[in-house]
């Protein structure tokens, strides 16, 4: 049976079944102890598991990441929570030069079961230093795993494998989705790394999306199911380790593929996934792979400007259409 | 060193000119590009032109007399130097193959009319269709230029092409495959084979490939180690036998078949580039000639494509510049592509019929971008020595058609060359050919 719980609350699940299980699981960050985090995920946890393992830090990255890695090399199963992505920054040299480098520099005998929690993506207008998308950083470092998940069942299901794996894991939530709600199985529920997940099926254009694109990417589905359109939505969950087979199989189906991402247009994660589907999909293609991405700026303050600086369903909307060569809607009912 | 400027290949199988006008005597001091003399086929009059900078040491030939092709007209060298008096012996075919070569060089490029230029990119571009329209289209032996497009800017995609196929007008095209049965003859007249080089033991014939002519083995010859007589001849509509119509693939065959009967070659080894390579395949498949070994250069009828804009721009290609631009597309290198052969290709079709008969037996052969024909059968049934040498940067066919091969062929995949690996790479395929009609004892 199943559970209809928020994101927040199967990540806050996942922590405190998998500290229960493995002792050397614990977990550090700002305000995460006695106020439980930022976004309510912590909640509860100091209480169970005491001040040793739910650990309170000053405002220092850069140190949080460090000593993160140094203890996951050590042997220990730690999360680090950065608040916000754009001050996982502060920590890039731990995590490209030193937790993604370990495991090959020690001959594979070294081992980083290290997980960094953070969440991104715009919301609210909070502005540029605190909306950003950055997974593409991470998705180009080989050596890190980056998961990216979308609903409650995967960031619960998800979090579990990271914390049972021993590669550093970028995990990655999003501002837009702790409030949302899903139905999270009440047994046992891990989701392995690489198994891409069709939220819904369709026969005429696949729609990739990850994180807060997703439940965007069905809204747009929903619209177009009303024009006679039926997409197909897949959800790589996980970025590093992708799906390949998955999408390939889908494109196979559909002929037409939409990638919908909120991080910035330009190097991102969906121009890889492109290439990979022109590469190895091409003769299966009946138009143009169609990207949409945010816009190549900071993320403006002014909730308007916030809103038109990343795709909304609509442009996901008219983006399948084209790749089904039909008319824009404000031509179409003409 | 005294260096020859050679008298050019210049006709259809055409084997000596008469020098018309020499612009050049022996002391003058000639340079790159200079026009040495004039020849005159039976049909046109070409320049010689100089290669390399130097005195002019020796003239062969005077005005009014006729000079072998291919062989030294005219000797540079330095001033003072004496020349070799047996030269032409000791100039073997491999200097001519370089100096051909050098040719394409010092061809200046002449400007493209701008009208036929747009219109060879418009040809020679992907666009227009989306890349499933095209692989479905190929499967099922349609040519998408009969398909009226509906996607973006008038685009044939998968919709287009399927509702195509319903509306009955493109059932899949036959595939004609020739199995040695009865077949109806060309029309016009018989395919003359001419020896190119005599010898002893079973005959090696050359057929060449759409567009050819047998003439244009001869640079080949040079890289051949063989003691055998080499015959070739000209398929329909080309070369000599450009008054001679074939419109399909057996009739094609069943021409080339009727020559070698008419001359009494029951026993051979066939050796094929492109169209003459299938149609070498279809023979050696037929069973009723004793074929020995089959080489078979960049071979049509190994899969469904074709390049149907350069089929279509080779024919209606009407000036030097205009029919470079296409032949280009021959070759990997534009540079290994002789301008003589740019020249002698339009001087072969004046007068004649070859244009229109080679338009008919392309539309035989051809639909568009497909190939009509396979010969996968024939090579399967042919169990003897079968080599197969393609370019994999081949812009006519593509080099991936010649994957999945019965077992016994050997495939050789020459990088860096394109539809042409006899002038690219003609060492080796030299090579190849001699090891593959030894191999057959």
């Amino acid at each position: 049976m199943a559970r209809e719980i928020m994101y927040r609350d199967a990540l806050r699940e996942a922590i405190d079944e998998e500290m229960e299980r493995d002792a050397t699981v614990f977990i550090l960050g700002e305000g995460i102890a006695e106020r439980g985090g930022s976004y309510k995920v912590t909640e509860g946890l100091l209480a169970k598991y005491g001040a040793k393992r739910v650990r309170d830090t000053p405002i220092a990255e850069a140190g949080m990441i460090g000593v993160g890695v140094g203890a996951a090399i050590a042997g220990a199963r730690p999360i680090v929570e950065i608040l916000y992505i754009d001050f996982a920054m502060l920590g890039m040299d731990m995590l490209v030069n030193q937790a993604a480098k370990f495991r090959l520099m020690t001959g594979g005998d070294g081992r980083v079961p290290f997980v960094m929690r953070t969440q991104g993506g715009t919301g609210g207008g909070v502005a540029a230093q605190h909306s950003q998308s950055l997974e593409a950083l991470f998705y180009h470092i080989p050596g890190l795993k980056v998961v990216m998940p979308s609903t409650p069942a995967d960031a619960k299901g998800l979090l579990k494998y990271a914390l049972r794996q021993s590669d550093p894991v970028m995990f990655l939530e999003h501002k837009h989705l702790y409030m949302t709600k899903g139905l999270v199985p009440d047994d046992e529920h891990v989701v392995e790394f690489g198994k891409a997940d069709i939220k819904r099926p369709g026969s005429d254009v696949t729609l990739i999306a990850w994180s807060n694109m997703v439940p965007r990417a069905l809204e747009a589905a929903a619209k177009l199911a009303e024009q006679g359109i039926e997409a197909e939505v897949l959800d790589p969950r996980t970025l590093v380790p992708l799906d390949k087979q998955a999408i390939l199989a889908s494109v196979a189906r559909t002929n037409r593929v939409v990638i919908a991402q909120e991080a910035v247009r330009r190097g991102g994660v969906a121009s890889d996934i492109a290439s990979i589907i022109q590469e190895e999909a091409f003769f299966e293609l009946d138009a143009p792979i169609e990207i949409v991405a945010g816009l190549n700026i900071p993320i403006p303050f002014n909730l308007e400007l916030e809103k038109a600086s990343v795709p909304q369903v609509d442009d996901i909307v008219a983006a399948a259409r084209r790749a089904l060569h039909a008319k824009p809607l404000a031509l179409a009912a003409e | 060193m005294a260096r020859p400027i050679l008298m050019p290949q210049v006709g259809q199988d055409l084997t000596e000119g008469k020098v018309t006008a020499l612009n050049v005597k022996v002391g003058d001091t000639v340079g790159k590009g200079d026009i040495v003399a004039e020849v005159e086929s039976e049909k046109a009059v070409f320049e010689v032109e100089a290669f390399e900078t130097g005195t002019v040491l020796e003239i062969r030939c005077a005005v009014g007399g006729m000079a072998t092709v291919l062989e030294p007209l005219i000797m540079v060298g330095e001033e003072g130097e004496t020349v070799p008096s047996v030269p032409a012996a000791g100039f073997s075919g491999e200097d001519a193959q370089a100096i051909v070569g050098k040719a394409a060089e010092s061809v200046a490029v002449l400007p493209v009319e701008a009208g036929h230029q747009a219109e060879a990119l418009l040809r020679t571009g992907t666009g227009g269709s989306s890349p499933l329209a095209r692989r479905i289209a190929a499967a099922a032996g349609l040519d998408l230029a009969a398909i009226q497009g509906s996607g973006p800017r008038g685009a044939v995609v998968k919709r287009d092409v399927e509702a195509y196929q319903r509306s009955g007008k493109g059932g899949p095209t036959s595939v004609v495959a020739f199995s040695g049965g009865p077949a109806r003859p060309a029309a016009g007249g018989t395919l003359p084979l001419r020896t190119l080089q005599s010898g002893t033991g079973d005959p090696v014939v050359f057929i060449h490939g759409f567009g050819g002519e047998l003439s244009a083995w001869r640079p080949l010859l040079a890289h051949l180690g063989l003691a055998n007589p080499v015959l070739a001849l000209d398929l329909p509509g080309h070369g000599s036998a450009a008054g001679v119509t074939a419109s399909d693939f057996e009739a094609l065959v069943a021409a080339v078949h009727g020559a070698l009967a008419a001359d009494k070659v029951e026993r051979l080894h066939l050796v094929g580039h492109s169209l003459g390579a299938a149609v070498a395949a279809s023979i050696a498949g037929g069973g009723d000639l004793d074929v020995r070994s089959l080489s078979l250069l960049s071979p049509a009828g190994l899969g469904p494509k074709i390049n149907g804009d350069y089929v279509a721009g080779f024919l209606s290609a009407s000036s030097e510049a205009a029919l470079r631009v296409w032949l280009e597309l021959l070759v990997h290198d534009p540079a290994t592509l002789p301008g003589v052969l740019v020249r002698a290709t339009l001087a072969g079709r004046d007068g004649t019929a070859m244009v229109d008969n080679q338009a008919r037996l392309a539309s035989g052969v051809f639909a568009g971008s497909t190939q009509l024909f396979s010969v996968r059968d024939a090579l399967k049934r042919f169990g003897g020595p079968t080599r197969v040498i393609v370019g994999t940067e081949d812009r006519i066919i593509p080099a991936a058609q010649a994957e999945g091969l019965p077992a016994h062929v050997a495939l050789h995949r020459l990088p860096q060359v394109g539809h042409l690996p006899q002038l690219e790479a003609a060492a080796l395929v030299g090579r190849l050919v001699t090891e593959t009609v030894r191999s057959a004892g």
